[in-house]
């Protein structure tokens, strides 16, 4: 694992750091508020929007991590990069449009909108091993 | 794009890294130049060229020629 670390460039590294920096308190926010009852007593009170705004900041961190990846690396990491992100939000735009009229038209259960980032993640991990190539 | 980065480089005895860290890339983009997976940019290609002292048609085949 040490090796494999020392073999990645050091935009990658930085990279995994920060992804690491801004997931663990999403993670942790998340797992808390669905298993536990520590911000019930918030829920619907003003304090609710700060909550939903703190939960949401890390999304915000991973895309400045996602962009700072693509500004530090080589031109064929950043055109990778960014190919392998347009298709994963643009598959992800689709299923959450997808839904959203199921919902509408086909009484699909509804799903709350914050799982589109979980979404996208997932979907860029599914397509990146199929995406190697920028000219093709 | 057809190119001959992998016999100029062989011809060296160099390895992937060490021609990525001459040129100031990582081994992914060496290795994608290679096979053929990334065009590079003109501004890429042309330190390519000075690094193997050749014009860069002599390593990238002109596709529109």
């Amino acid at each position: 694992m040490l090796t494999a670390w020392k073999s990645v460039t050091p935009a990658h590294r930085r990279y995994v750091i920060r992804t690491w920096a801004f997931m663990v308190p999403y993670v942790l926010i998340c797992v808390s508020m669905m298993l536990t009852d520590a911000f019930d007593d918030i829920i619907g009170k003003p304090a609710g929007w700060g909550l939903a705004a703190a939960v949401s900041a890390p999304v915000i961190g991973q895309l400045w991590a996602t962009l700072s990846l693509m500004r530090e690396s080589d031109e064929f990491v950043r055109a990778l990069t960014a190919k392998q992100f347009i298709v994963a939000a643009g598959l992800a735009m689709g299923l959450a449009t997808f839904w959203g009229f199921a919902e509408t038209f086909a009484n699909a259960p509804h799903l709350p909108g914050w799982l589109i980032y979980a979404a996208f993640w997932a979907i860029y991990g599914l397509v990146s091993p199929f995406i190697k190539a920028t000219n093709g | 794009m057809k190119n001959r980065l992998k016999l100029l480089r062989v011809e060296r005895d160099w390895t992937q890294e060490q021609l990525g860290q001459a040129l100031g890339v990582s081994r992914q983009a060496v290795n994608a130049l290679e096979t053929e997976k990334h065009d590079p940019s003109l501004d890429l290609a042309y330190r390519i060229a000075v690094l193997f002292d050749r014009p860069v048609e002599d390593i990238f085949e002109n596709p529109h020629a």
